[in-house]
């Protein structure tokens, strides 16, 4: 302690004659070194009586191996009494002598070692030994896939990009970096390929992240909803992906990633709806398969959301609609219910939602216990109890079944949100209500944009080269267009060779 | 004084194809059939062709004098009969539009009141349609013919369920083919001519189509394909129902989805009903973008004040027609003033162009 005090006497002499050469340093290095000291975890000292050299850094985030091996020995051994020297002896690369308060603040916070030396006032040495918390690359859960590639992005930003450009060796692949969060500080990275890319895409996206005035970004999802075109929506305008290959994929086709460090989704846009019912492992299938199984994951999406609410406006207004022999097992099953199908349906879908809910919020093993328990304790106990029809259950466990197809997380939670308004709207006027209801939500799709690109397309506005991959995949060779929507300035992404075979005979 | 739209808020030229057909099939052919039949029976078919004709030659009109003023009617207007009278016409022409709107929502109103929910008042879903609609109109036109174009792919397997009357056809029905005079043929074709009526729209959205001319053939298509469609309605409705029984028919074609059967769903008709919704929509929302568009050329009047207030005067309207007698007078109305317009306004317009672009040059 003796010396710092000592250290800053000798400040405040110097301080007096130089105060208006520094008056534009907002902050001196004193008062910094003083702030910093207030926590336990920083450590200031001068390495030996006759060294002049003092040494401050935050013992929890600086790799003190570093220290040891490659900085104390050669403070040591230098004769000489400057900054330079040292940072000549010393076998560090990207050592910097930094006059700036600020930007000292900002090396010693992110992990660097400040040396300073006795005489020199404003100038202080900044050694790199940044030491991070992070786990290794591991598999992706939320987008997990049967074939394919199984890496997943991490919560570190470096280790991140580097699953990415290691997917795409080019010099082209951009990184643009900006901090956003004024008590954060994060690292967010915008990564595109230059030349493929629409230039007006990435200045929209940089000035949004430029223009974000937010205390703390967390997570790559707080991006996600401060940058969004419409902040009304339910609906997500960004896709977040855990997964590096579907970056890469998408970075070649024009459109830009956002990497937020501390957050192991990355987001990507400009984006379709359609894209969101696309999964990564689409394109490792065999086209017919991919394509048949996209149809059912649009199917599975309808099904979700209109099931019930057509359920509640038939048996609500239009029970004559119901078949002869349809009606024999409804009546059944539906007699001696107390409630009206309104209420039923209710019932059943806050059931489904608060097992998820109560699912989603535990570990793992409880989480499969809770499913199972629940859901076929609960739901068997309602129908033997007469609360809920039969039939009715199977649809709201169906219903909540497809919700879970959709590949992005994300969307999935606004497709369970969306049925609610439906059911509400088939209470009161039926299938017209349902109809109103629909008409509406397309009306909110149709006004909507993703970076400023319609949200619809390829549907509206229709765009048939991109048709080949959205509701369906056709085969690679055919697609050999970037899709309309990223305005790429390069559209075509190879060309396609002919594909003749020559005419044979059969036994040719 | 009557600047072009902006480029980014245009649609590609093909949409006119959408835009015209989603005009033209409205509430009308969910019971045209009977009108047209009372005039000249089962030789009536000959009526749609030639209305469809006619309405061909209109549009090769129409587009005569859009592409000469290159810009939309009330620029038009304003250039050929000056500020005061033009403007004067170009306030009418918004009124029009806004009427087609008013005519397809009442009886959209009217068939739900009378098919689907007898016992609700009908100011309820006046109101929700006309909100739907406004909310619509505000997304701008790209939205507007976003919905013609969505609107008429749903309403398109509505045509599927024709083949279940067919089950049931009589297909004598329809001999002897020619069993009308030519008055009677006249007479029915004039009646068809109130089922194409819509396509004047285009004298409004004709600025927001990427390079005009270009989108003439779609607009023939897209008469082609109202032609078609009229045509396999009026056709399953001949050979199904006898003419007796058809003249005491208000709703042809939504009595023939009654006799759909489906494995899953009996009662088709509340089906079709709410899939309808999606074909009358586009037309609620084309005649309120052009009538509030139209006012916002006329006058210094934002276009969203000026859809406000045309929601609210369709509304009151709406909500003070109460009975079959008044809609039917409202429908007969629409259609005559329709009629003149576009077989004696729209050429005399041409001529007139002529003329004065002739004079304007000499």
């Amino acid at each position: 302690m003796g010396f710092f005090k000592s250290k800053l006497k000798r400040f405040n002499r110097d301080n007096k004659q130089k105060k208006n050469e520094n008056s534009e340093h907002e902050l001196r290095i004193d008062e910094l070194l003083h702030r910093c000291k207030e926590s336990t975890d920083f450590v200031s000292y001068r390495y030996s009586e006759s060294s002049p050299f003092y040494i401050h850094y935050y013992q929890t985030i600086v790799e003190i191996n570093i220290l040891h091996q490659y900085v104390l020995p050669y403070i040591n051994e230098n004769e000489s009494n400057t900054l330079f020297d040292l940072q000549q002896a010393i076998p560090i690369d990207n050592t910097e002598i930094i006059d700036n308060v600020h930007e000292i603040r900002d090396k010693l916070l992110t992990g660097c070692i400040v040396i300073e030396v006795k005489g020199s006032i404003q100038e202080a040495l900044v050694i790199s030994a940044v030491s991070l918390e992070k786990r290794p690359v591991s598999m992706p859960e939320v987008e997990y896939s049967v074939v394919g590639p199984k890496e997943a992005f991490v919560e570190s930003i470096d280790a991140n990009i580097n699953l990415v450009r290691k997917r795409l060796p080019i010099p082209d692949l951009i990184v643009e970096e900006v901090k956003i969060g004024s008590l954060t500080k994060t690292r967010v990275a915008v990564l595109y390929i230059k030349g493929v890319t629409d230039k007006e895409n990435v200045n929209t996206i940089l000035q949004r992240l430029k223009e974000i005035h937010f205390d703390q970004i967390v997570d790559s999802s707080f991006i996600n909803q401060i940058i969004s075109d419409n902040h009304n929506s339910p609906f997500p305008h960004l896709i977040d992906t855990e997964r590096p290959d579907r970056v890469a994929s998408v970075l070649s086709e024009g459109k830009i990633t956002i990497i937020v460090d501390g957050s192991p989704h990355a987001l990507t846009g400009p984006t379709t709806l359609v894209e969101f019912f696309s999964a990564f492992e689409d394109y490792f299938l065999s086209w017919h398969i991919a394509s048949i199984f996209r149809l059912v994951r649009l199917f599975a999406v309808f099904f979700s959301v209109l099931s019930t609410s057509l359920y509640v406006a038939v048996l609500t207004y239009h029970y004559e609609m119901i078949p002869e022999n349809l009606l024999n097992p409804l009546i059944a099953s539906r007699s001696g219910i107390p409630f009206p199908p309104i209420l039923e349906a209710i019932i059943l879908e806050l059931t489904i939602e608060l097992l998820r809910e109560a699912g989603a919020r535990l570990p793992t093993k409880i989480g499969q216990t809770i499913g199972i328990v629940g859901g076929i304790v609960i739901g068997t106990a309602a129908v033997q109890a007469g609360l809920t029809s039969n039939v009715l259950l199977i649809i709201v466990a169906l219903a909540a079944l497809a919700s879970f197809t959709t590949p992005v997380y994300q969307m999935g939670n606004t497709i369970r949100l969306i049925r609610f308004p439906f059911l509400i709207f088939a209470q009161l006027w039926g299938l017209l209500g349902v109809t109103f209801c629909f008409s509406y939500i397309l009306c909110h799709l149709l006004k909507m944009t993703s970076l400023g690109r319609p949200y619809l397309a390829p549907v509206y506005p229709l765009r048939l080269d991109d048709l080949r991959d959205s509701l369906f995949r056709l085969p690679f060779f055919m697609q050999t267009k970037r899709p309309m929507q990223v305005r790429s300035p390069v559209r075509t992404r190879f060309q396609p060779k002919k594909h003749e075979k020559p005419k044979r005979d059969i036994e040719d | 004084m009557f600047p072009l739209p902006k480029e980014d808020k245009m649609v590609s030229p093909f949409f006119v194809f959408y835009l015209i057909h989603a005009m033209q099939v409205g509430v009308g052919i969910l019971g045209f059939e009977r009108v047209i039949v009372q005039s000249a029976g089962y030789s009536a078919w000959i009526a749609i062709l030639a209305s469809g004709a006619s309405i061909i030659g209109l549009i090769w009109i129409s587009y005569r004098i859009l592409n000469k003023g290159n810009n939309d009617i009330v620029a038009i207007h304003a250039d050929i009969m000056g500020k005061w009278i033009g403007g004067f016409f170009s306030f009418l022409f918004s009124l029009y539009f806004l009427s087609f709107a008013l005519v397809v929502l009442r009886s959209y109103v009217e068939v739900i009141q009378v098919w689907v929910f007898p016992e609700v008042s009908q100011w309820i879903f006046v109101l929700i349609i006309i909100f739907l609609a406004y909310s619509y109109v505000t997304g701008g036109f790209r939205v507007v013919t976003g919905v013609s174009y969505l609107g008429i792919l749903y309403g398109l397997p509505l045509l599927l369920v024709k083949f279940y009357p067919l089950q049931y056809a009589d297909y004598g029905n329809l001999l002897p083919i020619f069993n009308a005079s030519p008055a009677d043929l006249f007479k029915a074709s004039k009646e068809m001519t109130l089922n194409f009526l819509g396509f004047e729209t285009l004298f409004m959205f004709y600025p927001f189509i990427k390079d005009g001319p270009k989108s003439e053939k779609w607009a023939y298509f897209g008469v082609l394909f109202s032609i078609f469609i009229y045509l396999l309605t009026a056709f399953v409705t001949f050979v199904y129902f006898n003419q007796e029984q058809l003249k005491g028919t208000i709703w042809a074609t939504l009595t023939l989805w009654k006799i759909v059967d489906l494995i899953i769903v009996e009662r088709f008709e509340y089906i079709g009903i709410s899939v309808w919704f999606f074909t009358i929509l586009p037309n609620i929302c084309i005649g309120l973008w052009c009538a509030s568009r139209g006012m916002n050329r006329l006058f210094p009047v934002s276009q969203r004040n000026a859809l406000k207030m045309f929601c609210l005067l369709l509304f009151m309207i709406s909500v003070l027609l109460t009975d079959r007698q008044q809609i039917d007078v409202l429908q007969k109305v629409i259609s005559q003033i329709g009629l003149y317009t576009i077989y004696f306004y729209l050429p005399f317009l041409l001529v007139l162009q002529y003329i004065i672009m002739k004079v304007k040059k000499g």
